[in-house]
């Protein structure tokens, strides 16, 4: 997996994640209110096993990790996978921690990635799947722009029941319309290319 | 892990996966004939590599793969992928490798065998999968045994001078044809 650099929100940042991150996503793994929101990334297991799966997945070129802070403490880590052709971006881990959930941590990380995705790496298109009832996610999606494009029945199981899966996808052109002020460096002087 | 042997109808089974099989599975790939609503026809497809991803998918505790046989020589694979054990869900995909045979209804007896064996033998819960929606012969073949749309991904890829758009549909044991 190659792991991913710096990005900077209002109140968070997108990091490079080291192995004294793993006890932390360890410990989420196995947060009850995290697994009942999304899929788990990797099931709970001992130090030795998560450095093996840090040591494997580097090797995956095109899925990225980040570490996410918020005043210099990890809160959340995301996961995103690259599209070997076509310009997509798929958006597979957001996971913020649950004592710092309701704090407005997920939308301000959630609007430096796409910054990144589409203003920097100046991708075509970004998508992401949820749980039908994780409401708080879905609201961050949809004030980003993203859109519906597919509603999958009984995918998910938890708590005795399973639950729908919503797949959404954002576009370049939605993130232009609503998000063009949004951008990682100033434009360039006019005298800057003479 | 590998699928069994499974004897259709018309002259269609769907046959255990062999590395003899598998590596005509990466030639046929590499076609234009074939490749129209495929992927990028190129890759790592020396023998080692080949091997080594025969013994993944053999080994696989998360896939069932099969070749598909027609008249007893093999003409394409299918499989479920990236199964979930727990929620008994999985991805399914078909591909043709013989261009000279489409429309004699092989997608659609190999897609009715591995659908129904997904329901009576792995007790999945629901299978699902993307369909380049302009693939009409391969979409009609998932309706038929089933599947219903959930969703449509447009602007999938650009190819030819033209957009693509992807068909999402899935499937569950309820929404199978009676058999009997």
């Amino acid at each position: 997996m190659a792991l991913g650099g710096t990005i900077r929100g209002k109140s968070t940042t997108l990091r490079l994640p080291v192995e004294a991150d793993l006890e932390t996503y360890n410990r989420w793994m196995a947060d009850m209110r995290v697994r009942r929101a999304h899929s788990v990334w990797h099931e709970p297991a001992m130090p030795a096993t998560w450095k093996e799966r840090f040591k494997e997945i580097a090797k995956e070129k095109q899925t990225v990790l980040w570490s996410i802070d918020a005043a210099e403490k990890l809160i959340g880590f995301a996961v995103g996978h690259v599209w070997p052709m076509g310009g997509g971006f798929d958006v597979n881990q957001f996971v913020v921690d649950p004592d710092e959930w309701r704090k407005g941590h997920g939308s301000d990380v959630a609007l430096a990635l796409h910054r990144y995705l589409f203003d920097y790496l100046d991708l075509r298109l970004v998508t992401t799947e949820l749980r039908a009832d994780n409401t708080a996610a879905l609201k961050i999606a949809t004030k980003l722009g993203y859109t519906e494009f597919a509603h999958g029945h009984e995918v998910h199981y938890r708590e005795g029941a399973y639950v729908d899966e919503v797949k959404l996808r954002m576009d370049k052109e939605t993130w232009q319309e609503r998000w063009s002020n949004e951008r990682e460096y100033s434009p360039l002087a006019a005298e800057a290319t003479r | 892990m590998i699928g069994p042997k499974l004897v259709g109808q018309n002259g269609v089974s769907l046959v255990p996966l062999t590395l003899e099989n598998f590596k005509l599975h990466g030639r046929w790939m590499l076609q234009p004939e074939v490749g129209r609503f495929w992927g990028p026809r190129f890759g790592d497809f020396t023998d080692e590599s080949t091997e080594k991803r025969y013994t993944e998918f053999s080994e696989s505790n998360t896939s069932i793969n099969w070749t598909i046989a027609y008249l007893d020589e093999p003409v394409g694979f299918t499989g479920i992928f990236d199964i979930d054990w727990v929620r008994r869900d999985g991805e399914s995909g078909i591909f043709i490798g013989r261009h000279d045979l489409f429309g004699r209804g092989i997608a659609s007896e190999a897609i009715r065998l591995r659908t129904d064996f997904a329901w009576r033998e792995l007790r999945m819960h629901r299978v699902h999968n993307w369909v380049a929606h302009a693939n009409r012969g391969s979409r009609r073949a998932n309706e038929k045994v089933g599947y219903k749309q959930m969703g449509l991904f447009v602007r999938s890829f650009f190819r030819s001078g033209e957009w693509y758009d992807e068909w999402l549909g899935e499937a569950y044991p309820h929404t199978f044809p009676d058999q009997h």
